[in-house]
């Protein structure tokens, strides 16, 4: 291992081949134009960017959701919010936060960057990426539709029942709880099966599997883990739906179904989430430790294998959320153990970080800051975590805001930090232009001192009595003062969201131009423009160390002989990512997009009458089928295009 | 200042492949996992439920039938004869058998889901009965959904293999088409014996 | 009366003298929970400020940097030995915890008595219907939002719901239980310091989630038992002309639909038991203590205090109002 960079690569001469190829790439890779064309565009970047853009827009509503719900408890017997408004407010906010937020938008910067991490010019399913976002836009929009209109989901992110049931919920609001999930569990879903596939087989040739950057690491660990857990979820929330619409009994213990049921199923899915939203984190901290240290990650196998247990063991420890619920003694022992001892491979990802910034000369950049900010704050949302896997002391935290701290210490530490340095190290890729630096300090200490004085008082709070989910309190209680200091907090974590969005607009105008790698960073998306052309990698290039970019070599070595002329991506194999075959990448098309706004019409419909179902159908399945279906001209092209696999056998 | 150095021509690789190298082949795979996840799922919660109570189904709900879904389980698996077949010829990039054997499995899958018809009337129960019909008829209709939908998708690729012009990757489709039958089809067994065999033997 | 006082300071105090604190255990379960958390609770900072040294010793300018030139193995196999040595530590750690948390688990299991007082409590929304165990029915004693157990006795809680999900707690006493509905749950605690502790609904029931409290109020078993002999008691009859004014209000009004007054012909079952509401400490599940101003602002508009409450307003006149709140505080 070698890894200290000599020399950073920087800009690359283009020869006059290289401009006619640039040329042809365009024509071939560009979105079409107009507002149609928009909504046509199967490039990850185009719908990459919308995604994260989306995802932060549900991130500042869930944020609002949360400053409204600070305001109410900031003093006893405030009677800003009445109980009915609150309990959508608090809703909405656990559901915006992990299902429109969270989990989208890291599969989000998951779907732009793995892609140009391995080198390759789009994801595998350009055409199921798309339909997956506008899925996903169509779910986000709908909740928010029916929150304007007093719509809004009120038995909380987890809709328990049997509150959530049709006895105790009556009205339309926990059905568009369970449709909203559907919609974004479908864009999870297939942005993982994207992820994976386009990590498995479209790496640039040379990088083996022990050349993959931890981030896409992270990421794959992310999506396998997405495909074994929302299944469970998309599963549950449709027998709700049916309990609610269609008379089934799935919950309803008076005809034989059990409440407990649903809190397995659900938290089967919702404790993997957690770590869903924590490990493609980790790989973000992966990659800007290493940037900003200028030294390869220390134990690079061992960083992989804890993120492989990570993910393995996220699924043993659902129940940790229900101790308080009839378990037996022996199955709440097994789930204490395995909730301690996930902290293991956590905490040696952690210890490696800190031999890598030891060995190295820190830059203390924004996205650095960022990291030094997710150790502070991540760590004690950890140690709490160890604290509430006990039974005994859980049976006191549980429930109350002891655990609304822990877990917004290890969202916000864990999730938040690392997402907001991403932000600060990617924008240049994706804009082409870098955010103040001086503005970014003052957003990271802001939101470093607003976290820590908004949740850790919350600590204090729960175990003075405080519980969750409640619209007000008396001032007997004595939790006033914890509270007023805690939405005090609160305006602190807005002041630096303020400053953030404000450093956005103010550095797409007038922020340094980044050029191709300003960090000097050394991996794959570094390699082509800022912001990457539509055809993102003008040449495949080809991987011959872990680090690609930190080379002494003055050349980059590129595959030639894909087409120009249509759209094409190179397929390589599985383990040592040798090229193996050419494949067409689809076109641009609006069936995706109908497809996605049928999905919507069914599933909205279907809250309405069980006709839903029937006329979505007759919707849905045409738009597949022209989508599937193939366009003569682009099909003549790739004809033109064609090389048999059994001729080369025979050649 | 870099330059790019031309190091592999990729220009005589093929276009189309078939099994483990091809990106449809993984996806198919995945969409495998997330359906078995899901279906699993549906047997989990029939297993819970069936834990809280004595007798399965609970009176008076009479138990399903085995005779008729076992002829349809025994013939839905019997369709991997064509669907092998058919995957051979595929494989051989073979244009004419490909057809014949896309409309052969279309014919099938038709019949299929013809066939299930009865499988939902001999589970003997309406869904609205009991928490034990609600998760038999949710587990059978699970699995109808999967049948339709693979069977409309085969529908498309007859047209598409007998109209269009035929291009190598629609032999590649073919292949995963063929891969997604046979746990399609294979999935049921389990299935049949969870819901129509288990009430009796538990 | 007694008690009213401490509710009374209580309120003054501000800090209510912790009445509702897993800080401070008035029992063996909730003490042994205590131990466990501050044990967790020193070990984790310790764990924080070591690692928060670490990176900052990593972060330090001058140290020996590696970058050119240097021994690079030898770092290397520094790093090795210090990532081994944490994560060892780590382990080490975490067995403990696991240890003490297995220990604190089992000793808090080695509570149960069988001559243990045994309470039914039944979560509603939202309010808290308790019934005290007895052989015989008719010395069983209902009561709503309170319980009284004599000090240093364990006390065994029954758990069931009526309708949604609820959690019981008291964090002096001990941690939580689901109440769930076709579930039975049972839980102990031992109250060995006397006092009035405020316990309260910790699983999201629905609108009025955050108004609902219960009161535990751990008194000498002498004075226990005079309570429990008072709640035996059918109701009191209403006193001078006020008092049987009063009744019949109640009565003629839809009152009884939903309440019991044990002795009368108020037998609903939908709301609290009425019978001794006069010597409850608290109104509306703990939401308001029970004062006369209290108690007519509540009959009469109920939804200004507890909006979406199941109990429907009042339209009282002036003398009515005054007649039902002479009755009501008469039911010691």
């Amino acid at each position: 291992m070698t890894g200290t960079p000599a020399v950073v690569a920087d800009t690359i001469v283009l020869n006059d081949e290289d401009i006619r190829t640039a040329a042809e790439l365009e024509k071939s890779w560009r979105n079409p134009p107009g507002l149609i064309g928009w909504l046509k565009s199967t490039s990850h970047t185009s719908l990459g960017k919308r995604y994260i853009v989306t995802t932060f827009v549900f991130f500042l509503l869930g944020g609002l959701e949360a400053g409204a719900m600070r305001l109410q408890l900031s003093r006893p017997e405030n009677s800003w919010i009445g109980p009915d408004l609150y309990n959508q407010i608090f809703t909405m906010h656990g559901t915006t936060m992990m299902f429109l937020f969270a989990v989208p938008v890291m599969t989000a910067v998951g779907l732009y960057f793995v892609p140009l991490m391995v080198g390759t010019r789009n994801v595998s399913f350009p055409r199921l990426n798309q339909y997956g976002y506008y899925a996903y836009v169509v779910g986000g929009v709908f909740l928010y539709v029916a929150f304007i209109l007093n719509t809004g989901p009120d038995a909380g992110w987890f809709s328990y029942v049997p509150l959530a049931g049709p006895q105790y919920s009556p009205g339309k609001r926990v059905d568009v709880w369970a449709q909203t999930v559907t919609f974004t569990e479908i864009a999870g879903l297939i942005a993982a099966v994207n992820i994976i596939v386009t990590a498995f087989k479209q790496r640039a040739p040379g990088m083996s599997l022990n050349r993959i950057p931890l981030f896409v690491w992270s990421m794959l660990v992310m999506s396998f883990m997405i495909i074994f857990a929302m299944p469970w979820v998309a599963t549950a929330s449709q027998m709700l739906a049916m309990d609610r619409l269609l008379d089934t009994h799935f919950f309803n213990q008076a005809e034989g179904g059990d409440p407990i049921l649903w809190q397995h199923l659900f938290w089967f899915f919702a404790h993997p989430e957690v770590y869903i939203i924590f490990i493609p984190a980790l790989g973000m901290v992966s990659a800007i430790v290493e940037t900003f240290t200028r030294r390869p990650i220390f134990g690079y196998p061992v960083m992989v294998m804890s993120l492989i247990t990570t993910g393995f063991m996220g699924f043993g420890l659902w129940v940790h959320h229900m101790f308080a619920t009839p378990v037996p003694q022996l199955g709440q022992s097994f789930f204490t153990a395995a909730s301690t001892i996930i902290a293991i491979p956590t905490g040696v990802q952690i210890f490696c970080w800190i031999a890598t910034i030891w060995s190295g000369k820190p830059e203390y950049r924004t996205p650095f800051l960022f990291v030094l900010g997710f150790m502070f704050t991540f760590i004690i949302g950890g140690l709490t975590g160890v604290m509430v896997a006990s039974v005994p002391f859980d049976l006191q935290a549980h429930d109350t805001y002891f655990v609304v701290a822990h877990l917004h210490y290890v969202l916000i530490g864990g999730g938040l930090f690392p997402l907001f340095g991403a932000f600060y190290y990617w924008f240049p890729k994706i804009t082409g232009r870098m955010l103040s630096e001086r503005l970014g300090k003052w957003n990271f200490w802001l939101f470093l001192t607003g976290v820590n004085v908004t949740f850790f008082p919350m600590h204090v709070l729960g175990l003075n009595g405080m519980t969750r989910r409640i619209y007000t309190y008396l001032p007997e209680t004595g939790w006033g003062a914890l509270n007023l200091v805690s939405s005090l907090g609160a305006v602190v974590i807005v002041t630096s969201v303020a400053i953030f969005i404000f450093n956005v607009f103010y550095s797409l105008k007038r922020g340094v131009v980044a050029g191709d790698n300003p960090w000097g960073a050394a991996t794959l998306e570094w390699a082509t423009q800022s912001p990457p052309p539509s055809y993102v990698f003008l040449h495949v290039p080809i991987v011959e160390s872990e680090h690609p970019l930190w080379t002494d070599s003055p050349e980059l070595p590129v595959v030639t002989g894909l087409r120009t002329d249509i759209r094409e991506n190179l397929i390589t194999t599985l383990m040592d990512a040798e090229p193996d075959h050419r494949q067409d990448s689809p076109e641009p098309t609006i069936w995706p997009f109908l497809a996605a706004l049928a999905t919507g019409v069914e599933f909205i419909v279907a809250i309405f009458t069980a006709w839903g179902i029937v006329i979505g159908s007759a919707l849905v399945f045409p738009a597949f089928v022209l989508w599937a279906w193939p366009v003569k001209k682009e099909q003549q092209h790739r004809l033109a295009a064609e090389q048999d696999p059994l001729a080369r056998a025979g050649q | 200042m870099k330059r790019y150095r031309p190091l592999i021509d990729v220009s005589a690789l093929p276009t189309f492949t078939f099994g483990r190298s091809a990106i449809t082949w993984w996806g198919t795979l995945c969409y495998m996992v997330i359906e078995g996840m899901s279906l699993v799922v549906c047997l989990v919660t029939y297993l819970y439920l069936r834990k809280n109570v004595y007798h399965w189904p609970p009176p008076p709900t009479s138990l399903p039938g085995v005779l008729l879904p076992g002829i349809g389980a025994a013939f839905l698996a019997s369709t991997n004869i064509a669907n092998y077949w058919l995957h051979q010829v595929a494989r051989r990039l073979d244009v004419q058998k490909t057809r014949i054997g896309f409309l052969i499995i279309s014919v099938l899958g038709a019949a299929a889901i013809v066939f299930r018809v009865y499988d939902f009337r001999q589970l003997n129960t309406h869904w609205d009965s009991n928490a034990y019909s609600s998760a038999a008829w949710v587990t059978v209709g699970f699995h109808t959904a999967l049948l339709v939908f693979e069977v409309v998708e085969t529908w498309v690729f007859t047209a598409l293999m007998w109209f269009g012009p035929v291009e190598g990757k629609h032999f590649s489709d073919a292949d995963d088409n063929c891969l997604y039958w046979y746990f399609m089809s294979l999935v049921w067994l389990p299935v049949y014996f969870f819901i129509y065999w288990s009430p009796r033997l538990m | 009366m007694a008690q009213l006082q401490v509710v009374a300071v209580c309120s003054v105090a501000g800090a209510c003298g912790g009445n509702e604190s897993a800080f401070h255990p008035a029992g063996p379960q909730a003490g042994r929970i205590s131990s466990l958390w501050w044990f967790m609770l020193i070990v984790s900072a310790a764990v924080w400020l070591l690692v928060m040294t670490a990176l900052a010793y990593s972060l330090r300018k001058n140290h020996n940097r590696t970058i050119h030139g240097h021994d690079e193995e030898a770092s290397q196999r520094k790093m090795k030995r210090a990532v081994g040595a944490a994560t060892a530590l780590t382990v080490l750690i975490l067995v403990v915890t696991l240890v003490y948390d297995v220990a604190t688990g089992s000793a808090m299991a080695a509570l149960p008595n069988k001559d243990a007082l045994r309470i039914n409590v039944v979560g509603k929304q939202w309010w808290w219907q308790v019934t005290y165990e007895d052989p015989t029915p008719s010395n069983q004693v209902v009561t709503a939002n309170e319980i009284h157990v004599p000090v240093g006795e364990p006390v065994q809680i029954i758990g069931t719901s009526h309708d949604v999900i609820h959690s019981f707690w008291a964090p002096n006493l001990f941690g939580k239980k689901d109440l769930i509905p076709g579930h039975t749950t049972a839980t102990w605690f031992q109250a060995d310091t006397p006092g009035v502790y405020r316990g309260q609904c910790a699983e999201f029931c629905g609108h009025q989630h955050a108004k609902m409290a219960i009161l535990i109020v751990a008194e000498p078993r002498a004075k226990f038992e005079d309570w429990y002999r008072a709640q035996l008691l059918p109701a009191a009859p209403p006193s001078g002309s006020s008092g049987k004014k009063g009744e019949q209000v109640f009565m003629s009004r839809g009152c009884p639909l939903c309440h019991t007054v044990g002795g009368t012909r108020a037998r609903g079952t939908i709301g609290p038991n009425l019978t001794h509401i006069g010597s409850a400490l608290t109104l509306a599940a703990g939401s308001l203590r029970n004062t006369r101003g209290n108690l007519a602002g509540w009959i009469l508009d109920p939804q200004q205090i507890k909006p979406g409450v199941r109990m429907p307003p009042n339209d009282l006149s002036g003398p009515e109002l005054q007649a039902i709140l002479a009755y009501l505080e008469n039911l010691k």
